[in-house]
């Protein structure tokens, strides 16, 4: 329905756009043949009209474009609504439950354990909305610092077996040489973190997930490699898109508010690097990359 | 035993769910996509009293689950419970046929008194249905005009025409047609229909009257067996006197 309401008021403004065009067209070929005979005002005549013509679909293009990010804004606050919302709903029910009810030990530990596991969801996703908020602020500098990126994969690894419960052979880390670039050490580790949890996330329920770094060319190259949902071809870029969500009901079974590769991105851009993805296509598992230049 | 199936994908919320549901001595059974729960809703004698709905699911969400059900003449008292508490939503829950709506993040004991809620206009709405199996007499049924309200089968018939009532919608008519001919408030129903007694919204009993105008009356904008009482609320006539 959404979707269909896009399309139409997008339909509208395109039409409205050719409409226009047509009707100073056939304005402007009237006018020609009135006064074809003055050459100087020949020019100028057509001179404006290119610039009246682009001016409409430079209009149109943006209108187009500003319709697009609207939508998107909306998806993107049903989303945070969502990730902020169930948590706060489920940390809420376990207390009211252990308030009104009998309930014994064990079942009393599952509770704060789930309640835990709950709190640092929200936890991520207000990190998430807050680092994207800082990316967008101008003017703040990274603090470089010399880091190894190995050590760094290996605690993000680390940390997502223990949030997932995942057993140690679902991700594998194959560790390059020691090689250490000029980052931010927290801006890094949540694009790190972000890639080894997108590849998680979208797994389902067989986790098998390969991470490696490697050196080449004044870079150090770090894959994330899953044979989760895959992405694709058209998504390949816009995945990094700001608020943008593939599609369709393979991706839409993973909750999430289209701000985790965004975040990579430009955590990679900022520091004179690149992030990238591959798939064969949906279904058949998808590698990113995360590209750094190695400190001089 | 009451019989409550949970469509809910948050598996932590589900479980909490389950515990407590149980705790209230109701039999659960959890699961997590539209699709999953249209299985088991319509199989025939599907053994569900109750469904708590979300909204966000996997693949169908929660609407097109409501719609479908109830277009497939499954009409299981249901709950809808979800992040998206905008009144555009709610009344895209109560379109879809849902019963009742609840926002997440709720209260505990405000949902279990929902449901039991349900569950006991359920068991209202079935006991004429135990009389007429004991005597095949007297039938749960209500005539006024060329209409009649088969409250059992819960079915509106005007003239050749049926249409399907929700349940609520036939709580709703069955109190103001027992109160026929005197005022009810706007408070008065969703106490005694909903069982609410908060401060709740009651532009949703608005929404109610609009859907059953459109059955009973022949000029749903002038409206003469359901009218409004400025102020107060609603008031059934069942013989109105003859069109001036």
């Amino acid at each position: 329905m959404i979707t269909a309401g896009r399309r139409k008021s997008i339909a509208f403004y395109i039409a409205f756009g050719i409409g226009l065009i047509l009707v100073i067209l056939i304005l402007y070929f009237g006018w020609v043949q009135l006064n074809w005979r003055h050459g100087a005002l020949l020019i100028l005549g057509i001179l404006l009209l290119i610039i009246i013509i682009s001016g409409v679909i430079l209009n149109t293009i943006s209108l187009v474009r500003e319709i697009h990010r609207n939508e998107q804004k909306d998806a993107f606050i049903n989303a945070v609504t969502h990730e902020l919302k169930t948590p706060v709903a489920s940390i809420r029910l376990y207390l009211e439950t252990l308030q009104t009810r009998a309930v014994d030990e064990e079942k009393r530990k599952e509770f704060y354990r789930i309640m835990l596991d709950d709190s640092d969801r929200l936890l991520a996703t207000i990190e998430q909305v807050l680092r994207t908020g800082r990316m967008g602020a101008a003017g703040r500098g990274l603090n470089l610092v010399r880091i190894d990126l190995g050590p760094l994969v290996e605690e993000c690894v680390t940390r997502t077996r223990a949030l997932h419960r995942i057993p140690p052979e679902a991700i594998t880390f194959r560790p390059g040489a020691p090689v250490n670039i000029m980052a931010d050490l927290e801006e890094v580790r949540a694009a790190v973190s972000n890639l080894i949890e997108n590849a998680v996330k979208y797994s389902g329920k067989d986790v098998n997930v390969h991470v490696d770094t490697e050196q080449a060319d004044g870079y150090v190259l770090m894959r994330v490699k899953d044979a989760g949902v895959g992405i694709p071809k058209t998504e390949l870029k816009r995945v990094f898109k700001r608020f943008h969500r593939v599609p369709g009901p393979l991706a839409s079974r993973v909750k999430g508010t289209g701000l985790g590769l965004y975040i990579v991105r430009s955590v990679a851009k900022r520091h004179g690097g690149r992030a990238w993805a591959e798939s064969e296509g949906a279904g058949r598992g998808s590698t990113f990359f995360l590209k750094l230049p190695v400190a001089k | 035993m009451t019989q409550i199936l949970v469509v809910e994908d948050e598996l932590h919320l589900a479980e909490g769910l389950r515990f407590n549901l149980e705790a209230e001595g109701y039999q659960v059974r959890v699961v997590e996509t539209g699709e999953a729960a249209l299985d088991i809703l319509q199989a025939p004698e599907a053994p569900v009293d109750v469904v708590v709905l979300d909204v966000m699911l996997p693949g169908k969400d929660g609407f097109a689950v409501m719609s479908e059900l109830r277009q497939a003449g499954q009409f299981v008292p249901t709950l809808m419970l979800t992040a998206r508490g905008h009144p555009e939503d709610i009344l895209k829950g109560f379109a879809a046929g849902a019963d009742d709506y609840l926002a997440k993040p709720f209260e505990l004991a405000i949902l279990l008194a929902r449901l039991r809620g349900l569950l006991r206009r359920r068991d209202w709405l079935r006991t004429p249905v135990n009389h007429t199996v004991a005597k095949p007499q007297p039938t749960d049924t209500f005539t006024f005009g060329d209409k009649s309200v088969h409250f059992d089968l819960l079915e509106l018939h005007v003239r050749d025409q049926i249409f399907p009532l929700t349940l609520m919608e036939a709580n709703l008519l069955r109190y103001l047609i027992q109160h026929e001919g005197r005022p009810v408030s706007r408070k008065a129903m969703l106490e005694e229909v909903w069982g609410l007694h908060e401060d709740t919204d009651t532009r949703a009993i608005d929404n109610f009257i609009v859907r059953l105008r459109r059955y009973i009356e022949d000029e749903p904008a002038r409206p003469r067996h359901l009218l409004t009482v400025r102020g107060v609320g609603y008031r059934f006539v069942a013989a109105p006197a003859a069109a001036k």
